[in-house]
């Protein structure tokens, strides 16, 4: 894989991750990551819809008149996360997710990362590599949900995926379960970042 | 070619908007079927729940069919009733063809306003009546299922859901089970008001019919309480004053001739 590939795709998982490092979507990640499974699947749902916009939006790069490109761009994000919403609800798994996430899912939309990575590099990229980017964002918003996600069902609800982890005896903690919570572990998360990768920190 | 003249600002724009629209058209129309199986599979969960069929947790992990089964094999009989208490419909039970009344949002409105109301009555073979209840929220609808003993008095279960409340505050109507379960044994007496009590300090008060609110969720409550009293009002001429048992005895009475 030469250099340049290897690059888009390890950047936004690391250097460049879009929750520690660029600050972008943080709402939703305080939002859905109560419970592992919401986060797996809204992480799933973010990774899938990132890469294919890109992707749509690259290959239409050229043809796109700039002055309404947004709006162009906005069209086919809202149309992907349609297209996921309508899939999660039709599945006999996904139904109950997709109830728990209600309005988390709709909201991609506004998610920064998305329309963020179509500006800044779908539209001046070739397809695949955009792809990649689109994807390799998604996964590294994914990571960072599950990361939070973790703790909170552990420390919120005693359990991981539903099943009961900590003793019987463990008494839920009631504030990981309050967004406020999520916030203090994200600020945790990014100083641990920063203090792994000296780049990160400002002189 | 100008890609930014305006002929072709406009005509590009638009036919990005069909064609996005024509996909979304064709999905939402193959994917509608198994939509619909999948909610009316979980009102069916819903109701069984309420009326104590099965654990909870075990009828979620249950699939659809097993779900369609499930309540055939439980559900005695399913009718409509309208406004003035009278059964007005069949609901058929049969395994192939469930009928139920899942859109609530007119039958609230026609309880409110007055005019043609469906509203359901599903009688399962442990003698339970289910009834459902809907009302408005603090962001959207809130609805649920409450089964009565066959006494027509005595709450045997509930189950409550919401479109969009809080979570970890109104969403606890849903996700707490020990909320639900505070329903089981308390009494409605139909003809005395309030029918049903759901506040502040409600249980303190010692009523038979009351259960406290839930803190930080005064509106969602609030909704909760609307809705069930809105809704046992309007059952209350077929379930109350010992008219649902006379009723059954004419049903018997009219099956012996």
């Amino acid at each position: 894989m030469d250099k340049k590939l290897k690059e888009t795709i390890l950047n936004p998982i690391l250097k460049g991750n879009p929750i520690t490092v660029l600050i972008l979507g943080i709402c939703s990640s305080l939002a859905v990551t109560v419970q592992l499974k919401g986060a797996l699947v809204m992480a799933i749902s973010v990774i899938l819809v990132t890469g294919l916009s890109s992707l749509v939006c690259s290959l239409l790069r050229n043809t796109i008149p700039m002055r309404v490109r947004i709006i162009v761009q906005l069209v086919v994000v809202a149309m992907m996360v349609i297209l996921v919403d309508q899939i999660l609800k039709a599945g006999e798994g996904t139904y109950a997710i997709d109830k728990q996430l209600s309005v988390y899912i709709g909201l991609i939309i506004t998610n920064c990362i998305v329309m963020g990575r179509i500006e800044a590099f779908a539209l001046g990229n070739k397809p695949i590599p955009s792809l990649l980017d689109g994807l390799a964002n998604g996964v590294g918003y994914g990571l960072i949900l599950i990361i939070v996600a973790f703790f909170r069902e552990l420390l919120g609800s005693g359990t991981l995926f539903g099943l009961q982890v900590l003793p019987a005896g463990y008494i839920p903690n009631n504030l990981v379960i309050l967004p406020p919570f999520a916030l203090i572990l994200l600020g945790c998360i990014i100083w641990a970042h920063r203090a792994y990768d000296k780049d990160l920190q400002e002189k | 070619m100008n890609t930014n003249s305006n002929a072709y600002t406009v005509i590009y724009t638009t036919l990005v908007v069909v064609v996005v629209a024509a996909i979304l058209a064709f999905t939402a129309m193959k994917l509608k079927p198994s939509q619909s199986a999948n909610a009316k599979a979980e009102t069916l969960r819903q109701m069984m729940s309420a009326a104590q069929i099965k654990p909870t947790d075990e009828l979620y992990a249950t699939k659809n069919a097993g779900i369609l089964q499930l309540y055939a094999d439980n559900i005695d009989e399913a009718y409509t009733i309208g406004l003035d208490g009278k059964k007005s419909g069949e609901l058929s039970v049969s395994k192939d063809r469930i009928e139920l009344v899942d859109n609530l949002k007119p039958q609230n409105k026609a309880i409110k306003d007055g005019g043609e109301a469906r509203l359901p009555v599903y009688i399962f073979k442990n003698g339970v009546i289910v009834i459902p209840i809907y009302g408005a929220g603090l962001w959207g609808p809130v609805w649920g299922y409450v089964a009565f003993q066959p006494d027509c008095h005595t709450i045997a279960g509930a189950y409550f859901d919401h479109e969009s409340e809080t979570p970890g505050l109104g969403a606890k109507i849903k996700d707490e089970a020990w909320f639900r379960e505070k329903f089981v044994g308390k009494t409605v007496e139909f003809g005395s008001e309030p029918l049903f009590n759901l506040s502040k300090n409600a249980e303190a008060t010692g009523a038979t019919n009351a259960v406290d609110a839930i803190t930080g969720a005064t509106m969602t409550s609030k909704g909760l309480d609307e809705a069930l009293n809105v809704w046992f009002k309007a059952y209350e001429k077929h379930l109350g004053f010992g008219a649902f048992l006379n009723t059954l005895t004419e049903t018997t009475n009219a099956e012996e001739e």
